[in-house]
């Protein structure tokens, strides 16, 4: 007779919770694994370091803000004179032609869709200060704009000799109306806004500006003259002359004129004819080159993915390599379960070994880069939190790919490339400046490098040409729905892992 | 059905075009070591991988404690076993190794330090296990299949790699533990260390169990009734022996063994004749000659089996 | 070294592995530059852009599986533990790993040059005439980055191979080589002094060796093609002499 045994007492937890806890210690006991999942943290203030101390803008003129906050071009050739109290000012604009160079010292006649010519009341010459406009535009028709970000649309169509274009701006305390007409004596209001800060007496006139017009994947500087007739102004007026004046002639946020032109006007009786580049309105990464933003600072996200994905495949594919999946699969048969354990403890270490990063680099590279005189484009605290938060769960949501690759191909190396080519390769393809920008948007939107919108900060405007490309740090999707192609691919590669898990024999 | 038995019944599994399990069935028992021997291609890991439910099988069933594998809420409590060619991952050391296993069963350290020091790893418990011999191996390998305290355990090539010393421990160690009531499968192909280890065999070959019996009585019967006797004067000897009823074959220049005669039987007549002989034995089977026996069988079954003939 | 270098070549031929990533790096290649191709906006002066390097763009993607080939050849071996026999055949370790970066070299030429002009026909066909003139064979500068390319992919491999002996883990070694390639060009945008900028462009194997497929600048902002490829050479016998060092000091 031999005595009967009796299992071993049951333990405590439940049966995934036990899946975890046993995943959780196969991950922290290989060093190497740890290490390179931790090391993601010291690579992302690494680079915030370099990416901090690299730049060197001191001494360098102040970029210019606006009433909102946020960076702006103010730079524009101003015929001006002061207009003390409320008042108003009429023109017709007669044309309105933009020039853009060719080649070295080559000006030819170009578009430029938003080529700026109308009236404008200002606070001041300062850049950045108040101001209410109203203008006709090379493309965009008749537009009232005002601090900076503000854009009406007028009566559409072109200027020119035969249909000119009368503008009109009243001004009555803090609120200043724009009309348009198209004979002088019939008018339609275009828009009315409120301009706090103009100050008892204002400087009202004519204003043109030639933004840089868009071309391939960069920018050529460009300079539009308009002609101007029938100038007057209503009550209000303290007299004196008209002066000339180029605002923000030196700025961060203006290339200047294109070579052997600069900014001018002339009058012959009725006519005035002024010549002026630069813009009047919100600064974008193209028009202000020298600004940083958090992306910037945020490089090592690169160099730390590189390190997540490599452990996440290996995390799976050792345990076939070593056969452990064997022992793996033996003590717990529900072979999907293991998969999810594993994924959920390896995407919780990334994402915090992510967070402490982000959480460290971006105060430490923001620090860094304004101590050296570097201006970076403002983001709300929110928004700081969501990029630091999105950057860690992105390097997670890649490790757990790497995984899912690794576990459909049983093989490390090239699950790790498969990932770092989905993920990385897009955003160095839209750092080529040869890319097509179909190209470019294309790779941002369908690979998981669309991920890396969770990095956006920097906002685009409808009333200002620019390259809004992933180059420049403006993605086509939303950020977080870039995060969700991503998690897509995640999820996907899961899922097809785990149904191949369950049905192959191992 | 007992807590401690394995019943594995008409296992049929193809990988591509080689069949690898075609018809295997046996049961073990509880508080028996039972062999599990043929050799390398018989289907003995990939029936122990179906019981583990690692492969699935085309046909058939292998129940543990009456339940698929697969079913079983706490499998380490179950069965333990040693797989062969599992190597734990170099960069962790055995302890860890045996502490994720625990935690997937809800067992505590512990247990871990209990078996560490059962299986004798206590003084290399915390070395990296990439720099272990294959003999270390084996013993963290019994060490996890020990954790759960299972009345079952199901051991592939448990003296793999082990020096003679630990071939003896691990004899022992088998032993005490089916003395303990707890149901051993353990596979091998060194017939000598089962031979001496196992009260039951299950012979393996061309994915069928060709066998399953007690060791004792699969050695008597392949053993038959024969006798070897060394004599000077052989054909004196074929002469008697053979007028008795007996088949005589010459062995040796001065041996002949006999069978149809009982060994009192042979000397008897032997003396009777006044034939001279020194030394008188009923021969004995080893487990080799019991395997190659039924091994041919089986080939020469499957030759003159009509669905395995050529078209 | 004739026997290693057929033991190599008899390895590579007979594995089912390094034929599926080769053929893998010339779709992916092809696919990729006639994807890039056919998105660009041509007119008659030209397609915004350097034509032969467009069209050339696929190698961004295919060098990844050339290094994946290349670790995979090693770190391979290191995780079977075939590496023991391979060693044990040729005792002398330099003389081995020369036998498999000859052998990887020769395997890696014959696809990169499938790759390198598959992805210039595709461009051929698929841009209208003005592209033609550009992508004509008979040109130096495309026929000198169609070969550049191919000696490209070579020196990708190799710097592979070097770096996987190196960490003895081709899955390690393929995320060392990739950050390198791809990672380091993105780093360096962000620095923001422009002299250092321009120093890690040249320095990087992937932003200096593809200048080799400059045909519209060549020598513009860049180093040169021919300088820029021997960038990434040296990054590749750096490599190979850091691997094959460590191959010979340490134990298997």
């Amino acid at each position: 007779m031999t005595p009967a045994v009796t299992p071993y007492p049951p333990g405590r937890g439940a049966g995934f919770l036990r899946v975890l806890h046993a995943e959780w210690t196969k991950i922290r006991t290989v060093r190497g694994w740890v290490t390179g999942l931790l090391a993601a943290a010291p690579m992302m203030v690494l680079a915030a370091l370099l990416a901090g101390v690299g730049g060197n803008q001191e001494g360098a003129p102040p970029v210019p803000a606006g009433p909102h906050g946020g960076p702006v071009t103010d730079s524009f050739y101003f015929v001006h004179r002061p207009m003390a109290g409320d008042g108003s000012i009429t023109v017709a604009v007669s044309a309105l032609t933009s020039s853009i160079p060719k080649g070295p010292g080559d000006l030819g006649p170009g578009t430029v869709p938003w080529a700026k010519a109308g009236l404008v009341i200002k606070a001041g010459t300062r850049q950045g200060s108040p101001y209410a406009a109203i203008m006709v535009t090379g493309g965009h028709g008749v537009r009232m704009q005002d601090g900076f970000v503000n854009d009406t649309a007028g009566p559409p169509g072109p200027v020119s000799a035969e249909s000119p274009r009368w503008l009109r701006l009243d001004r009555s305390g803090e609120t200043v109306t724009g009309y348009a007409s198209t004979d002088g004596t019939h008018w339609t209001e275009v828009g009315t806004a409120r301009v706090s800060g103009l100050g008892s007496t204002a400087q009202a006139g004519l204003f043109v500006a030639s933004p840089p017009a868009v071309r391939g994947g960069g920018t050529a500087g460009s300079v539009s003259t308009a002609t101007f007739e029938d100038l007057h102004t209503r009550e209000g007026r303290t007299g004196g002359h008209w002066t000339g004046t180029q605002v923000g002639a030196r700025s961060p946020s203006f290339a200047g004129y294109p070579e052997n032109t600069s900014g001018s006007f002339t009058a012959s009786g009725s006519r005035i004819t002024v010549t002026g580049a630069g813009d009047l309105a919100p600064a974008v990464r193209d028009s202000l080159p020298t600004g940083g933003h958090l992306r910037d600072l945020l490089a090592g996200t690169f160099a730390a993915l590189i390190a997540v994905t490599v452990v996440g495949a290996r995390f799976i594919t050792e345990e076939y390599r070593d056969t452990t999946i064997h022992l793996t699969l033996a003590a717990s048969p529900r072979r999907s379960r293991v998969l999810v354990a594993k994924a959920a403890v390896l995407w919780a270490v990334a994402f915090a070994a992510g967070l402490v990063g982000t959480l460290l680099a971006i105060p430490l590279g923001e620090r860094l880069a304004r101590g050296n005189g570097v201006y970076l484009f403002p983001v709300s605290s929110a928004t700081e939190l969501r990029v630091a938060v999105g950057t860690a769960a992105l390097l997670a949501t890649a490790s757990v790919l790497a995984l899912a690759l690794g576990a459909i191909l049983r093989h490390g190396a090239v699950a790790v490339a498969a990932v770092l080519v989905a993920t990385v390769l897009p955003c160095l393809l839209t750092a080529l400046p040869f890319t097509p920008a179909g190209l470019s948007k294309a790779v941002a939107t369908v690979t998981p490098g669309a991920a890396f919108a969770v990095q956006q900060t920097l906002v685009p405007y409808h009333q200002v040409a620019s390259n809004y490309t992933p180059y420049y740090g403006y993605y086509p999707l939303a950020p977080w729905a870039g995060f969700a192609v991503l998690s897509g691919y995640a999820l996907a590669s899961l899922a097809v892992a785990a149904v191949l898990l369950g049905r192959r024999d191992v | 059905m007992s807590a401690a038995e394995i019943v594995v019944t008409g296992l049929h599994k193809r990988y591509r075009a080689t069949r690898a399990l075609d018809g295997m069935s046996f049961t073990v028992r509880p508080g028996l070591v039972t062999g599990f021997v043929g050799p390398n291609g018989a289907g003995k890991s990939t029936t122990m991988r179906v019981i583990l439910g690692l492969a699935a099988a085309d046909a058939g069933t292998a129940l543990v404690a009456g339940k698929p594998y697969r079913s079983l809420r706490h499998p380490l409590r179950h069965v333990g076993a040693l797989l062969d060619a599992v190597a734990p991952h170099p960069g962790r050391t055995a302890r860890n190794h045996l502490l994720w296993l625990a935690h997937a069963q809800g067992l505590s350290a512990r247990r871990v330090d209990r078996v560490i020091e059962q299986v004798g790893l206590t003084p290399a418990a915390r070395r990296k296990a990439g720099g272990y011999s294959l003999g270390m191996r084996q013993r963290l390998g019994i060490a996890a299949a020990l954790l759960g305290d299972p009345p079952i355990l199901m051991l592939d090539e448990p003296f793999n790699g082990m020096d003679p010393g630990g071939i003896v421990w691990m004899r022992g160690f088998l032993r005490s533990l089916a003395a303990e009531g707890r149901a051993l499968l353990v596979s091998s192909h060194l017939m000598s260390e089962v031979q001496d280890t196992a009260d039951r065999l299950v012979v393996a070959g061309r994915g069928r169990a060709l066998a399953d019996a007690g060791v004792a009585e699969l050695i008597a019967a392949a053993s038959g009734n024969r006798v070897a006797v060394r004599t000077t004067a052989r054909p004196d000897a074929t002469r008697v022996l053979g007028r008795a009823g007996g088949a005589v074959s010459a062995t040796g220049p001065d041996t002949v063994t006999v069978s149809g005669l009982p060994a009192d039987r042979v000397a008897a007549l032997l003396t009777h004749g006044a034939v001279p002989f020194s030394e008188l034995t009923a021969h004995r089977a080893t487990l080799e000659e019991v395997y190659l026996e039924l091994t041919r069988d089986a080939a020469e079954f499957r030759a003159a089996t009509p669905t395995e003939a050529p078209r | 070294m004739r026997t290693a270098l057929h033991a190599e070549w008899t390895k590579l031929r007979t594995a089912a592995g390094p034929r599926w990533l080769l053929l893998g790096t010339i779709v992916a290649t092809v696919a990729l530059s006639t994807a890039a191709t056919s998105m660009a906006t041509c007119t008659a002066g030209g397609c915004g852009g350097d034509t032969t390097r467009l069209a050339l763009t696929g190698v961004c993607l295919g060098q990844a599986t050339i290094a994946i080939l290349a670790a995979q050849t090693i770190g391979g071996e290191y995780g079977t533990g075939m590496i023991r026999s391979t060693l044990a055949a040729v005792p002398r370790r330099g003389t081995a790993f020369a036998a498999k970066a000859v052998a990887l070299t020769g395997v890696v030429a014959l696809g990169g040059t499938a790759a390198a002009l598959g992805s210039v026909l595709a461009g051929r066909l698929v841009l209208p005439e003005s592209g033609d003139r550009a992508l004509s064979l008979a040109g130096g500068p495309t026929l000198r980055a169609v070969l550049g390319t191919v000696l490209y992919l070579v020196l990708i491999g190799l710097l592979s191979l070097g770096i996987a002996t190196a960490v003895r883990d081709s899955a390690t070694g393929v995320g060392l080589v990739l950050g390198l390639l791809y990672v380091l060009p993105i780093l360096s945008a962000t620095v923001g002094d422009l002299h250092w900028r321009r120093l890690l462009e040249r320095a990087a194997p992937m932003s200096a060796g593809l200048s080799v497929q400059d045909t519209t600048d060549p020598g513009g902002p860049s180093l040169g093609p021919w300088a820029g490829l021997g960038v990434t050479a040296g990054w590749a016998a750096a490599a190979l002499l850091a691997g094959g060092l460590l191959l010979r000091a340490r134990d298997v």
